[in-house]
């Protein structure tokens, strides 16, 4: 009986909820809203939750393009919502090491904000951010752009993702057009794959991968096995060298020593405790080299991902990065920054127990958008059990994928996110064509729950 | 032991069903966000579509799903990190959203 009253009543509330002048047909507007047992309104934006003010959301990512939609998909129109990016537009880290091979292009990973802002109404703004004012209490806070324009809110959240720390012997324009980092999709992403594909048979690959905490923990080790299968079939007697900083494979161990040890075997040469001490690069078409801890290294081409710290929004204001200088301190139940209040900050520059990545990044942004949507309700009890998912798949050849997963929940204690027992990380048995094409429709319902 | 939990993620939804009128979001909304990354928003399109779907069918998909080898199916691990309540939580919402 009391469940059919709440029914009723949501029914009858969901009626209406959508934003007039949201994209859908009218037909499609009346299914989406029809119905006696619907709790949502579609894809609309619902007209009234009781939410009312703003928010300026800084990042345009993973995280900052699904914050944006989320606070408005459960905010309602009363939340005004502004995106803040220097692009126009997003390119996707996850499959770019598909680009290494030639199976996708960046341009095939490149996502709009068109969606964003006709369907759920978001202000974008193009520009660089270069200072924030936090609010105070229920005020206005501004975030301020380099080319003088001031975006106010009663909430921030910045989603700025990282930054590398330099490498001796580098410098951005050498990145660009010699040793890429590729570690932040887009032109270097496919700078490297021509220098892949430039390569001679027989040659060597170098990669370095940084210390952890950095972004996307099984990527390096998918980019080797990507490069490997490639080189293998069109660069016989190429090799690929790992120098890792860390002690030992990051995430899904059981997969790459498999990928490493058996599927590319020969090809394939890891060597972990490498930390780069500095790069010579080579800018006549000769040998790069790399000096580690352990000596000087030559490659035809060298790939440095650099160590990560936090976006420079972050860094830039000690309140903000109180984790070590280099990340945000965030209450996880909420994402608010632990040292300025009303700041949030969602992924990768967040130091909140988990991954940097983006899957997860989608799923602290709906934390953080449940919690300011609350918040601007008048409801500040925080969620007392806060629970996120990370998942992704790798790809170990160009059509063999394997996956990895872990649930996280709520330590109190610490207020960290931690892997709830017995729930992760677990990583598929074996790599499988199969994995490969479940990977394929991850990736697309994934974009499309964040930018669509 | 599975009754208590079932009855706790009721005794929530009772809660929301009382103070509903005051626009309260459904208290397995969030937790079902979780499905959103690989069964689309609201758990339209992705992989299987949960969006209407009845919630006992989702529950014990979800509780099989606990049972079976947890490297063998990406569900299989994804369903060891929900409590029975939380489960019963998500299967609820997702029952609750038209297709």
């Amino acid at each position: 009986m009391k469940r059919r009253q709440f029914v009723g009543l949501l029914g009858a509330s969901a009626l209406g909820l959508l934003l007039p002048g949201a994209a859908f047909a009218d037909d499609d507007r009346k299914r989406r809203s029809s119905g006696s047992t619907s709790t949502s309104a579609g894809t609309g934006v619902p007209a009234d939750t009781g939410a009312v003010g703003s928010v300026v959301v800084v990042g345009g990512g993973m995280a900052g393009a699904t914050a944006a939609k989320f606070l408005r998909l459960w905010g309602g129109s009363k939340v005004q919502v502004t995106l803040v990016d220097q692009n126009a537009t997003y390119s996707s880290n996850i499959m770019s090491n598909l680009v290494l091979n030639g199976s996708t292009t960046m341009s095939q990973l490149t996502y709009n904000y068109n969606t964003l802002r006709t369907v759920y109404g978001i202000n974008f703004v193009q520009g660089s951010v270069v200072g924030i004012v936090p609010p105070v209490g229920a005020g206005m806070g501004s975030v301020s752009l380099a080319d003088g324009r001031v975006l106010t809110g009663n909430k921030i959240i910045l989603a700025p993702g990282i930054e590398f720390d330099a490498v001796p012997g580098l410098t951005p324009a050498l990145q660009d057009n010699y040793v890429t980092h590729a570690w932040k999709a887009g032109e270097q992403t496919t700078k490297l794959a021509s220098q892949i594909r430039n390569m001679p048979a027989g040659g060597t690959f170098v990669m370095t991968i940084p210390a952890s905490p950095y972004r996307c923990p099984p990527g390096p080790y998918e980019r080797a096995c990507i490069v490997a299968d490639y080189l293998k079939k069109n660069k016989p007697g190429s090799k690929v060298i790992i120098l890792d900083a860390n002690p030992f494979i990051q995430a899904e161990k059981h997969t790459f020593e498999t990928a490493f040890g058996v599927t590319h075997a020969g090809v394939i040469d890891y060597r972990p405790n490498q930390v780069v001490a500095s790069v010579v690069v080579n800018t006549t078409g000769g040998k790069h080299a790399v000096s580690t801890n352990f000596g000087t290294l030559f490659a035809d081409v060298l790939n440095v991902i650099p160590a990560h710290k936090a976006g420079k929004i972050i860094t830039d204001n000690p309140a903000l990065a109180n984790v070590g200088g280099r990340w945000a301190g965030v209450d996880v139940r909420s994402y608010e920054s632990t040292g300025v209040p009303n700041v949030y900050v969602i992924g990768d520059s967040a130091s909140s127990g988990q991954p940097k990545a983006g899957h997860i990044a989608n799923q602290e942004a709906k934390l953080c958008s449940d919690a300011i949507t609350r918040a601007l309700r008048g409801d500040l009890i925080p969620n007392s059990a806060p629970k996120t998912n990370s998942a992704c798949y790798s790809p170990i050849t160009a059509d063999k994928a394997s996956w990895l997963t872990v649930v996280y929940g709520y330590d109190a204690v610490n207020n960290r996110m931690v892997a709830v027992p017995g729930a992760g990380p677990i990583e598929a048995a074996v790599a499988t064509q199969d994995n490969f094409n479940d990977m394929k429709k991850w990736f697309a319902t994934l974009m499309a729950d964040s930018f669509a | 032991m599975h009754r208590i939990f079932i009855c706790a993620g009721f005794a929530a939804l009772t809660v929301w069903s009382q103070v509903s009128a005051a626009a309260q979001p459904h208290p397995g909304r969030l937790l079902a966000s979780n499905c959103f990354q690989c069964h689309g928003t609201d758990g339209r399109k992705g992989f299987e579509e949960l969006a209407g779907k009845s919630s006992s069918s989702i529950y014990e998909e979800m509780k099989e799903m606990q049972t079976k080898a947890a490297d063998k199916n990406i569900m299989n691990a994804h369903a060891r990190g929900f409590s029975d309540n939380e489960i019963w939580l998500i299967a609820d919402y997702f029952s609750k959203v038209s297709r």
